[in-house]
């Protein structure tokens, strides 16, 4: 309970109808958001810091990364025509499986060293502690995706640095984490949690595969940009749709 | 003067199709029906096991 | 056990009864379609399959976000029941849209938005069983059930869109191909007739088989109850 005079509250607990006046609100708004972002940050960091000791979980996923190239190199006839067309999809397929692999560890490392029941316990919004780890999951992505982007573009001789991409690769790997690092927190409580999050995710995903693909092949292929951009569209209404989505459901997924 | 061409022949195919919708929901009929009598069947013995006969010092559940 | 109440018993006659009024229109009432002969009359339970699929996920998304909200066992009960159906319905759909294409466009499979994203849904209910069958605890059962199918529904119109704009750039040859393989055929006032009655008579054999699903459910969990009593001893 505040002390008359003292207005300065830790929690944003809905208290009635008292009416603070303007700087008070925008003093304590202002320290809630910080509060906010530092729980972020520091979920974030907790992560890197430890994938920086250990190394498993960026290891797995490039390593995975790689043997998928080799694969589809020998699968599909990656000669210099194919690749135009099949360039695209060929990265994608990889991002979406590597993705699976950083997911479903990450979520895993939570839960099984009991590093999830401390955060619940931590007195931060529970959307803060789903936005650190999308946001951690996210990193991993892109790191991989500077990794592979680049021995790409060696083995086979193709630019992938196009600014279009990278921002093609960062749309798309945003919706992916997003909704995977959404689905991982349910799959990771389940008996057959590794084989179930692909279960549940590529489906819903499909989207962001879809449109990442035709906007990345479009830009290989220097497409007229109208085409390309109903693609972007797509990427960010899916961005938007689903980390809203997120946000108002992970709540559910972790209450105890 | 030409005559306009008959329609496909694709009864056949009329037949399979109708043959898959029906069939699949009949068989989704059949399994609620299949379970409701299962349950009903488990019912009745757990009323049985239940019953006063078996159980002198609870009162029979309700 | 609650006996069938009085509605229900009425509502079956009355679907029974429409069924065969349905496949009287379907049969009898609309003519035979000029160009492709009599597999289009699969057309119209094959569409109406497709509409109880997608109501059918729509009522469990629905019931999933009721379910977070109230927390009342029966939400989570009409999901599921609500899946089951949709399930089957969602099977009809794609199958017979299969046959209905075979002697169409001489291939098994297009690759047409309504089609592709009606298998899609498919697996994601098929996910979202093997969600539930993993989790042992019921209330997170139903917690996470109902999560995963608000945001597997909200992601169906977004698929179904993705894959219409893929399909109007880059136009898919298959086989014999038809690339805007939809169904397209003119349809007389007497087809149209058919059509809105069967799908008017599917909406209720959904709503008939849900609520039957439904009861079936209470009472399996009313066995369930009695049989721990019972052990419990």
């Amino acid at each position: 309970m505040p002390e008359p005079g003292n207005r300065i509250e830790v929690r944003a607990a809905p208290t009635g109808p008292r009416v603070p006046t303007a700087p008070a609100t925008v003093a304590r708004g202002d320290r809630l958001v910080a509060g906010y972002l530092r729980a972020i940050a520091a979920i974030v960091r907790k992560d890197l810091a430890a994938e920086l000791r250990s190394r498993e979980l960026l290891g797995a996923m490039l390593v995975f990364s790689l043997l998928l190239i080799l694969i589809f190199n020998f699968a599909l006839e990656l000669d210099a025509r194919t690749r135009q067309t099949v360039t695209a999809g060929v990265l994608w397929s990889t991002f979406a499986f590597a993705g699976t692999l950083g997911l479903n560890r990450s979520m895993a490392l939570e839960v099984d060293r009991g590093c999830l029941d401390g955060l619940l316990l931590a007195p931060v919004d529970r959307s803060a502690l789903f936005f650190g780890k999308a946001l951690g999951n996210l990193i991993f992505m892109l790191l991989v995706a500077a990794t592979i982007l680049p021995a790409y573009s060696a083995l086979y001789n193709v630019n992938l640095f196009l600014p279009g991409l990278m921002g093609v690769v960062l749309l798309g790997s945003i919706g992916y984490v997003v909704v995977g690092t959404l689905l991982s927190s349910m799959a990771v409580q389940a008996r057959t949690r590794d084989i179930l999050l692909p279960l549940l995710l590529f489906p819903v995903v499909l989207p962001v595969v879809i449109a990442a693909v035709r906007a990345t092949s479009g830009l290989l292929q220097a497409v007229p940009p109208e085409e390309i951009r109903g693609w972007i569209n797509l990427l960010i209404a899916y961005d938007v749709i689903f980390t809203a989505v997120a946000f108002m459901t992970f709540d559910y997924i972790v209450e105890e | 003067m030409f005559f306009q061409e008959a329609p496909a022949d694709t009864f056949n195919y009329m037949v399979l199709g109708f043959a898959v919708i029906l069939g699949t929901m009949g068989l989704h009929v059949a399994s609620l029906l299949v379970r409701f009598r299962n349950l009903r069947r488990d019912l009745e013995v757990l009323e049985e096991v239940q019953s006063p006969g078996l159980n002198q010092d609870r009162p029979a559940p309700r | 056990m609650e006996p069938m109440p009085r509605t229900l018993k009425t509502l079956n006659w009355l679907t029974a009864a429409l069924f065969v009024a349905a496949l009287y229109m379907v049969f009898l009432y609309a003519p035979r379609e000029a160009v492709m002969g009599d597999v289009q009359r699969v057309f119209y339970f094959h569409v109406s399959a497709g509409w109880v699929g997608a109501v059918a996920f729509l009522v469990t998304a629905i019931s999933g976000a009721v379910f977070l909200a109230r927390r009342n066992p029966k939400w989570d009960r009409l999901a599921v029941a609500s899946v089951e159906i949709g399930m089957v319905f969602a099977f009809i759909n794609i199958v017979s849209g299969a046959i209905w294409a075979r002697p169409v466009w001489n291939t098994w499979w297009t690759w047409d938005p309504r089609l592709v994203t009606a298998t899609i849904m498919e697996l994601i209910y098929l996910a979202y069983l093997m969600l539930r069958q993993g989790i042992e605890d019921p209330d997170r059962r139903a917690r996470f059930g109902s999560v995963y199918g608000i945001v597997a529904f909200i992601s169906v119109p977004i698929t179904f869109l993705s894959i219409r704009f893929f399909r109007t750039i880059h136009p898919v040859v298959i086989g014999s191909g038809d690339p805007t393989a939809e169904g397209t055929f003119d349809m007389t006032p007497r087809m149209l007739q058919a059509f809105l009655f069967s799908l008017l008579t599917f909406s209720l054999i959904y709503m008939t088989l849900l609520w039957h699903r439904v009861r079936l459910a209470r009472m399996t969990e009313h066995v369930e109850e009695r049989r721990m009593q019972l052990t419990s001893a």
